[in-house]
This record gives C-alpha cells, sequence and structure tokens, in this order.
C-alpha cells in the first residue's frame, strides 16, 4: 500500500479496516437514552449476545461499523451498571476466584430487562 | 480489573493491573482519546487527588471499579473537573 495512491487504493484500505472491525481489538461507543457516551474494549461488549451479532455480522450494521450503538431505550445509570458487568464476567467468568456483582435493588427491574434485550 | 474514566458525557472503561503505573493508563487513554499523556490529568474522584505519572495504581489507592475524572490541557492550562449527571438531561425518547 506504501507509495501507491489513488482512489482506488484508497478505497481498498478502508476496506480492511471496516473488516478489521468484526475483530476483537478497539473500542467500541455505547449511547444512553441521554446522550451519555460508554466507551468499552470490544470484548467486554462480546459478553452481550446482542452486541456480538451487531459487531460480527457480516455486512454489520451501520452504527457498529461506525464504533457506535445508541441506546435510546437504556438510561445512562442502567448502561453504565451493564458495562460494570461486561468487565466483572470477562474478569470472573473464568470461576477460579469470585466476588458478587453488586446490584441496588432500585434498579433491579430495568437492569433485568435490560440484559433480557442484550441477552447478557 | 478496571476504572471508569469520567470528563462530561463520556466514560471510558480501562481494563488494567493494579502494578500499571499512571502513565500506561494515560496511554491507553491515549489510543482512544488522542490526547498525550502530557496534556492529560487523571484525579482520584473519591480523594480529590491528582494521580501521579510514576507510581502505580496499588500505590496512590486506585482500586477496581474506582471512578477517575480526566481533565484535558487547553492552552497550557488544565480544565476544571467535570462530570455531566444524567439527572440534568432528559431522555431523548
Amino acid at each position: 500500500m506504501v507509495g501507491k495512491g489513488g482512489e482506488a487504493a484508497a478505497s481498498a484500505q478502508h476496506k480492511e479496516e471496516h473488516e478489521e472491525d468484526g475483530d476483537m481489538v478497539g473500542v467500541v461507543k455505547l449511547i444512553s437514552a441521554e446522550g451519555f457516551e460508554f466507551v468499552i474494549d470490544k470484548k467486554a461488549a462480546m459478553v452481550s449476545n446482542t452486541l456480538r451479532n451487531m459487531l460480527t455480522s457480516p455486512g454489520g450494521f451501520a452504527e457498529t461499523r461506525e464504533g457506535e450503538v445508541r441506546f435510546p431505550e437504556i438510561s445512562t445509570a442502567i448502561l453504565e451498571k451493564i458495562c460494570q458487568y461486561f468487565y466483572w464476567s470477562l474478569h470472573y467468568a473464568s470461576g477460579k476466584e469470585t466476588a458478587e456483582f453488586p446490584i441496588e435493588p432500585e434498579i433491579t427491574l430495568e437492569l433485568m430487562m435490560a440484559a433480557n434485550y442484550l441477552d447478557t | 480489573m478496571y476504572i471508569r474514566v469520567k470528563r462530561n458525557k463520556t466514560t471510558y472503561f480501562i481494563q488494567c493491573d493494579p502494578t500499571e503505573t499512571i502513565l500506561n493508563i494515560k496511554q491507553k487513554l491515549q489510543s482512544i482519546t488522542d490526547h498525550p499523556p502530557n496534556n492529560q490529568r487523571l484525579i482520584l474522584l473519591a480523594t480529590n487527588n491528582i494521580l501521579d505519572d510514576s507510581k502505580t495504581l496499588a500505590d496512590q489507592k486506585v482500586e477496581n471499579d474506582a471512578v477517575v475524572a480526566l481533565a484535558l490541557r487547553k492552552d497550557n492550562e488544565f480544565e476544571e473537573v467535570s462530570i455531566a449527571d444524567p439527572s440534568d438531561y432528559m431522555a431523548s425518547s
């Protein structure tokens, strides 16, 4: 690619970058109902089957090609809790050591609904 | 472990290890935000302490799930710490 100019080369490179988006590297941005942004590692997002499908399906969703997923139905507090859960899950899913994942009673219902949607 | 780095309406989840230095964390943040480490200031929110580049997370009592504020240098001065509160914003839906 080095030293080759022209539109064809540029668009080929662009395509490669898009294909790399399917990998486990890099970050994704999750956006809450109030417009708050959570930037998390792609491998953390993969804890959610819904996000995994979005991030890995061929062709992909427009949002995930951009590296952004909007959740107009999920409030900031719940989305943050979900991101915390992704990281907790990455660390403790191996089962070698355990720690409780704390959930405040007042958010339980909303969190369950979001978890159900995200298949997490 | 991970820490939550917050600035305005954005939260960066950074996976890290207690033995890593603050400079390591700033380098990770640079890969996401494009701001070089010397333009970043990290403040542990629980104590309001400005974190020292050369010290480790463990040295400065930064634990798993800790919230750290990010301030950026603008015109040679660091901005004030600013973290938005979701209750000040109405949901768009």
